[in-house]
């Protein structure tokens, strides 16, 4: 799938439903094996859903899924050799740290040196050997989760699931786990699929973004790709900032649209029909001060400056009330001042048009 | 110096209270040692042939095992229903949990006599007529509320996402069930069986109208002995099964601890 290998895990046409609310709607996903795929979107998207159906928590009503060329769509959990990392880390309170550890190959009634070798192996994949013999109540919330990463791992899963896995953990502990947990899946080149509503820690730890809305996957692709070439508003919107200025498309023509807004005229690629309602957008990033920077250009005047060290945020208020952001390097931002009036510009080929939404009644 | 007098007066207060509750149970253990066939103040010696003749009282052994059987049997039976129903309620998604939850637990609030009178009634109405058959589906509905209202309780505190973890890991919903949700309620069944043999064992109101001339449970049969002869006897067989209830009482705590089993720890 990626890169030419053939895909690992294949979700396809998976539809779930919980009485009248349809919380997954046709959704497809491959994963390549070895591959992080995170999935990103708002609360309620169906998220936590999917990751159960793979899990084999919950059944679809309609779709398959495959790992490793086995259907598995209506294989109990215990039978799909799928780990998961909960959010709450669910580790067995009766249990010691080796105790949790060893529970998968325990069930699987494998010897007891095998066991101990794996449990000694897992635990030093997450630096934890010296833990062991602890109870769990003893422990603090980054080594509980990285119990719970070991007992998932212990067993050698074909796929790995996590839930929010790193949420609770506070920040400095989180971007450690970050780079931990990437360290550890690549050495054991596992196939991840990685839950969160953080769209930084999205960015950070995924090989591919799976954006989400509304039970359906809106975008897969590469972080950078999602960044700079967003297929819908949506995830515009939803992964990083951006600037967007509504208006009607004014000409079409060979996959380049003019829009025209209250703002300006804007050149953009795109298909939009004439007289179509369209929003055009760019990242922050892209904007220069002047009219050198790119072929849309817009006046406005400086609303706030915002020191980012290295760079500065800088919100313009154009036309209309229509806020412009830029990013800029240090030297741009030097000579700028709140309330004066400015000319930016940028790339039409960084410039995405996306239809309005149409307006609710 | 009033908080240390209000003190003062809880503290007898509460003594005298445990004096009240404990004195009947001294008397028996101490007429349970008399020498004479009549229990007198004062004491003037120590015997224990009331103790060896507990064995030859008519009909003791049939009755004790029979009692024993029952608390047995209903204990362990109501153990596995009241899961079941209890995990059902805990999962919360089904119709009307309220109100089966509310109706496991009411016969702990019915006077014996009348779940007594209304199960004759309706086993007759049945055509149940073995004796052994009755007493234990009429334990069973004594014990069940017992144990539903503890393994509630003890479920309602049980993180669910255990038993997916354990699914995760390679273990079947039973499996699962065994190896992460019974030793993590492993206090609650404690309790739960406890009260459920207690309450069973000692029970005389609904047993008394479901037993006949050749089936009878322990308490009535002690009743019975009472009305026949009245000697120390059965003061030395109430201070064995006194006796007994602390052991029980105590192992329970050197496992799992009072406090846990009451649901008052942390
Ligand atoms: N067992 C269930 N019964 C009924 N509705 C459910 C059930 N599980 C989830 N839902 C609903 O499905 C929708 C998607 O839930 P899901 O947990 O997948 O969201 P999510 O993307 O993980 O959200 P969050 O980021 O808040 O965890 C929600 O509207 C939720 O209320
Ligand atoms: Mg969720």
């Amino acid at each position: 799938m990626i890169d030419g290998t053939a895909a690992h895990l294949v979700v396809s046409g998976i539809t779930k439903r919980f009485a009248a609310l349809t919380v997954l709607d046709r959704v497809d996903l491959a994963i390549a094996r070895g591959e992080l795929v995170t999935l990103l979107g708002p609360s309620g998207c169906g998220k936590t859903t999917l990751l159960r159906l793979v899990a084999g928590l919950t059944l679809p009503d309609n779709g398959h899924i495959t790992i490793a060329g086995r259907d598995l769509t209506k294989v109990p959990p215990h039978r799909r050799n799928v780990g998961v990392v909960f959010q709450s880390y669910a580790l067995f309170p009766h249990l010691t740290v080796a105790g949790n550890v060893a529970f998968g190959l325990n069930v699987r009634r494998r010897p007891k040196s095998e066991v101990a070798a794996a449990v000694h192996r897992a635990l030093q994949l997450v630096h934890l050997e010296h833990l062991a013999e602890r109870p769990i109540a003893a422990l603090s919330g980054g080594q509980q989760q990285r119990i719970a990463l070991a007992r998932a791992l212990a067993v050698e899963p074909d796929v790995l699931l996590f839930d929010e896995a790193l949420s609770a953990l506070d920040r400095n502990l989180r971007e450690e786990m970050q780079i931990e947990l990437r360290r550890i899946l690549r050495e054991i080149g596992a196939t991840a699929i990685f839950v969160t509503h953080d769209q930084d820690e999205a960015l950070t730890m995924s090989d591919r973004i799976a954006v989400m809305n509304h039970g359906r996957i809106e975008q897969c692709a590469r972080p950078r790709e999602i960044y700079t070439r967003p297929a819908s508003l949506f995830t515009l919107q939803f992964v990083g900032l951006s600037s967007r200025i509504a208006g009607t498309v004014a000409a079409s023509d060979n996959g380049r649209i003019q829009v025209e807004t209250p703002v300006g005229r804007f050149e953009a690629a795109g298909t939009l029909a004439p007289g179509d309602r369209a929003i055009v957008a760019t990242r922050p990033e892209y904007l220069r001060v002047g009219s050198d920077g790119g072929g849309n250009t817009a006046t406005g005047t400086i609303r706030t400056i915002v020191y980012q060290g290295s760079r500065c945020l800088v919100d313009v208020e154009a036309a209309s009330g229509q806020s412009l952001l830029a990013s800029l390097s240090g030297d741009q931002a030097a000579d700028l001042s709140t309330g004066a009036p400015i000319r930016l510009s940028w790339p039409v080929t960084e410039t995405f048009a996306f239809p309005a939404p149409e307006a609710r009644p | 110096m009033s908080a240390r007098f209000a003190i003062a007066i809880a503290w007898t207060a509460a003594i005298l209270a445990a004096a009240f509750l404990l004195l009947p149970l001294a008397v028996i253990a101490a007429a349970s040692f008399s020498p004479t066939p009549v229990f007198d103040l004062p004491i003037t010696g120590a015997s224990l042939r009331w103790y060896g003749r507990i064995g030859s009282l008519d009909g003791f052994w049939p009755a004790l095992g029979l009692s024993l059987m029952i608390a047995c049997v209903a204990t362990v039976v109501s153990l596995i229903l009241g899961t079941v129903a209890a995990i059902a309620i805990a999962q919360g998604r089904m119709p009307g949990a309220e109100a089966i939850s509310t109706a496991l637990v009411a016969p702990l609030m019915l006077p014996g006599l009348v779940l007594g009178i209304a199960l004759l009634n309706y086993f007759r109405a049945l055509g149940l007529t073995a004796t052994t058959t009755s007493l234990l589906l009429a334990h069973l509905i004594i014990t069940l509320p017992y144990v539903a209202r503890t393994m509630i309780a003890g479920l309602a505190r049980f993180d669910f996402t255990l038993i997916e973890a354990a699914r995760t890991l390679g273990c079947s919903w039973h499996q699962a069930i065994l190896k992460v949700m019974v030793p993590a309620l492993a206090p609650s069944y404690l309790t739960a069986a406890l009260f459920s043999f207690l309450a069973s064992f000692d029970n005389y109101p609904v047993s008394i109208f479901l037993t006949d001339a050749r089936t009878k449970t322990l308490p009535i049969k002690m009743l019975q002995y009472i009305d026949e002869a009245p000697d120390p006897t059965i003061a030395a067989l109430s201070t064995l099964i006194l006796l007994a209830t602390i052991l029980l009482l105590f192992v329970s705590d050197r496992v799992v601890g009072l406090h846990r089993m009451a649901g008052t720890g942390e």
